[in-house]
């Protein structure tokens, strides 16, 4: 079984020992039934002890640029198949960011340390201090908790919950690996688009998308799946 | 001497840019600081047209990169100030010809010898943006008061913060109060609101700016008019005198001509 966690350079793919096809096929069969979730992202493979050739590695990163997907890191125990990942150019170790991701507006969290915000991180959940900015994507399999406004332009895609103690525009996904019982709450709910599950709902509230009209004050609200149509409600009728 | 470097730069081209190289870097220089203004923009090169110093270049930037001269000889003194300098560009090369690493060098060279250096960026979404921003010590983001420019702001920021080199300051561009006033145009707190980034000036529309950038005259050098009392307040601002912020009237005869009243 492969499981897949979040961290705060992307996603990190956990494989086990069993043979490198099965568990690429298991791979494609995740990437296919969640490519939303996926999709734009980053990943690197934990490949544990497998001994791996250069041909089945480019297998791999080919899989993955088929769903939209970058390939790059390869964390191994395995002497030969840690050198031939690193001559195809993958990282090693998941302590560097991927620098060649910086222009793009993929979330690295090294800007964490930079404001001097902690963030935390965990296959449960992933809490960000910070205002979220356009172009940055944060995701995640589990719950997304973000202390501060998510701008319009940003992205949060979320396996679990979004609970954002803040202003919510742009875009946020919940339960983008299928959790239809998955919600998202704000303190101002304003999102110019909004997803949970396979349902999506724009311009929230009745805002214009670009989210910079002067806000009138808000109450806190949650969005929920109720048969099939997003709901929203003030967050004290639960 | 050891320089502060400024790098100036934005979300999409055409908010400014260059206007506000030239003009930070004449008030400064006005502050009796020794000043580089450096074309960072390579094959686009224009901040030698908005100083009025085309003509003199002999040598740039990618020349002294690529061994052809000594960076003295890439200099042009500009003699309308005390100490002001312009680093041109090269008009013919794409933005690889300077690496990052380069580029750095480049500014230490240079910090021995100045005060500020100001670099004139490309956009945040264009090539060369990461060169112009690894030598930065401040990183000043030039945005128009319109919805578009702000969120492509916003996400220079972003990068800003995550290169380590934040928090950036703000230079809101081309304001014009009164069409704040009648809610046709963000406002500074509209602004500030989404970007929660500090605001080192705000610049008014001013149809002076268009005049001076075809004279090739910064209207920082001759100090007239409300868009080159603003450059003056910014240059204050960074060399760390406590300057209130204030917006002013913009100076449009044209805006007036148009919609009635200024
Ligand atoms: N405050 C201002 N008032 C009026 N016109 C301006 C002002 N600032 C810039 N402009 C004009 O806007 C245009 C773009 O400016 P420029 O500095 O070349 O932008 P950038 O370098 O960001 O591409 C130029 O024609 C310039 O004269
Ligand atoms: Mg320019």
């Amino acid at each position: 079984m492969i499981s897949i966690k979040g961290l705060r350079q992307g996603l990190l793919v956990v494989f086990d020992e069993s043979p490198w096809l099965s568990q690429l096929r298991e791979l494609e069969s995740k990437l296919n039934a969640n490519s939303h979730f996926f999709k734009g992202g980053q990943i690197a493979l934990d490949v544990k002890t497998l001994l791996l050739t250069a041909d089945e590695l480019q297998r791999a990163q080919t899989l993955l640029q088929q769903y939209d997907v970058t390939l790059w890191a390869v964390l191994s125990q395995n002497e030969s198949t840690n050198e031939t990942a690193h001559k195809l150019g993958f990282s090693d170790t998941l302590s560097g960011p991927p620098t060649q991701f910086a222009g793009e507006g993929e979330e690295h969290e090294q800007d964490g340390t930079a404001g001097g915000n902690a963030i935390t991180e965990g296959t449960d959940g992933l809490l960000v201090r910070r205002r979220v900015r356009s172009g940055q994507v944060l995701r995640h399999p589990g719950h997304i908790v973000v202390i501060g406004d998510v701008n319009p332009g940003a992205q949060l895609i979320a396996g679990g919950d979004i609970i954002v103690w803040g202003k919510l525009q742009g875009v946020a996904h919940a339960g983008a690996l299928g959790d239809s019982g998955a919600m998202i709450c704000a303190l101002e709910l304003t999102p110019s688009l909004i997803k949970i599950a396979d349902a999506a709902r724009g311009s929230v509230n009745g805002r214009l998308s670009d989210g910079h009209r002067r806000s009138r004050s808000r109450k806190p609200e949650m969005a929920r799946l109720e048969q099939e149509e997003i709901n929203i409600v003030a967050w004290q009728e639960k | 001497m050891q320089a502060v470097v400024v790098t100036i730069t934005s979300g999409k081209g055409g908010v400014g840019k260059t206007t506000c190289t030239a003009n930070v870097g004449c008030a400064l220089a006005v502050l009796q600081k020794k000043v580089a203004v450096v074309d960072g923009d390579i094959g686009l090169r224009n901040l030698d047209i908005v100083m009025g110093l085309e003509n003199r270049i002999v040598y740039d930037s990618v020349d002294f990169i690529e061994g052809r001269c000594r960076l003295r000889q890439a200099l042009i003194r500009d003699k309308r100030a005390p100490e002001l300098y312009l680093l041109p560009t090269a008009q013919t090369r794409d933005k690889s010809a300077i690496s990052t690493a380069q580029m750095v060098q480049l500014c230490d060279e240079l910090r021995k010898e100045f005060d500020y250096i100001v670099i004139d960026s490309p956009a945040g979404i264009e090539q060369g943006f990461h060169t112009c921003l690894a030598p930065a010590d401040k990183v000043l983001i030039v945005t128009n008061p319109e919805v578009s420019s702000v969120r492509d702001a916003d996400r220079v920021i972003g990068l800003v913060e995550s290169q380590e080199k934040g928090p950036a300051q703000l230079i809101i561009n081309r304001l014009v109060t009164a069409r704040v006033k009648k809610q046709e145009m963000l406002s500074m707190e509209d602004i500030v609101e989404v970007l929660s980034t500090d605001v080192i000036g705000v610049v008014p529309e001013d149809e002076m700016i268009l005049m001076s950038t075809n004279r090739g005259q910064p209207v920082a050098l001759n100090g007239k008019g409300p868009a080159a009392s603003a450059f003056h307040h910014i240059a204050r601002r960074l060399i760390g005198e406590d300057v209130p912020l204030q917006v002013q009237q913009s100076n449009t005869s044209l805006f007036q001509r148009l919609f009635g009243r200024g």
